[in-house]
């Protein structure tokens, strides 16, 4: 049964992290949506893609997306 | 099919149409890189969910498997053509596993390039980049 939550949570936050105005949001969305999406690979028998999916789509795209985001709005909120 | 299966698909086709529609749709750059970052996650959950066979066994960190095992002295070892029916398909893990490495490194490349426009253009609205374009 957790197993399809997963995938409806998938699905649902990859929408909300299109539709949300806010950047930051969006982006702390996309991490979570990669954690689940790594949870689902441990239930489809892929437990080191889900290693990999868990380390990189979780801190380091989230990160790199942070990172992007200060230094494009730095200038605007002065 | 395997209902599990199905829904994994299911959702990696919400992933690709929510990630295109966000590329093709929305204005701002970041929000074109986020739909390419989910594009890449449905590809990738479409090519594990074919792997997929239930209650199979994980074929990395399985310890009923030893390649010289005779299965009639070591009772919980299996035989090579028992262990692959049982097993999952590995081939797209491996496959997954180097697309998300590589999916990776080129959104950082993108996003690069996106603060490369910033600093050019002063925005990242694509319709302004376009704009400012035509003027010059």
């Amino acid at each position: 049964m957790f197993d399809y939550i997963l995938l409806f949570v998938v699905a649902l936050s990859a929408i909300m992290a299109i539709v949300q105005e806010n950047l930051y949001k969006s982006i702390v969305i996309l991490g979570f949506e990669s954690f689940s999406l790594a949870a689902i690979y441990h239930f489809l028998l892929a437990t080191d893609v889900a290693a990999t999916q868990a380390i990189l789509g979780s801190a380091l795209i989230p990160g790199l997306f942070i990172v992007t985001l200060y230094k494009t709005t730095k200038g605007r909120d002065e | 099919m395997e209902p599990f299966q199905t829904g994994a698909f299911l959702t990696a086709g919400v992933l690709i149409v929510a990630g295109f529609w966000a590329i093709i749709m929305m204005d701002n750059l970041l929000k074109k890189v986020i739909g390419a970052n989910f594009v890449g996650d449905g590809v990738n959950l479409v090519l594990i969910g074919i792997g997929y066979k239930p209650g199979g066994l994980i074929p990395e960190v399985t310890p009923h498997f030893h390649a010289s095992a005779i299965p009639s002295t070591f009772s919980h070892f299996l035989a090579f053509n028992e262990f692959a029916e049982l097993a999952s398909y590995p081939l797209p893990f491996a496959l997954v596993l180097t697309n998300i490495v590589i999916g990776a490194s080129t959104l950082s490349v993108m996003l690069a390039l996106s603060v490369v426009l910033y600093h050019k253009y002063q925005t990242l609205s694509v319709q302004k980049i376009f704009e400012a374009m035509e003027e010059d």
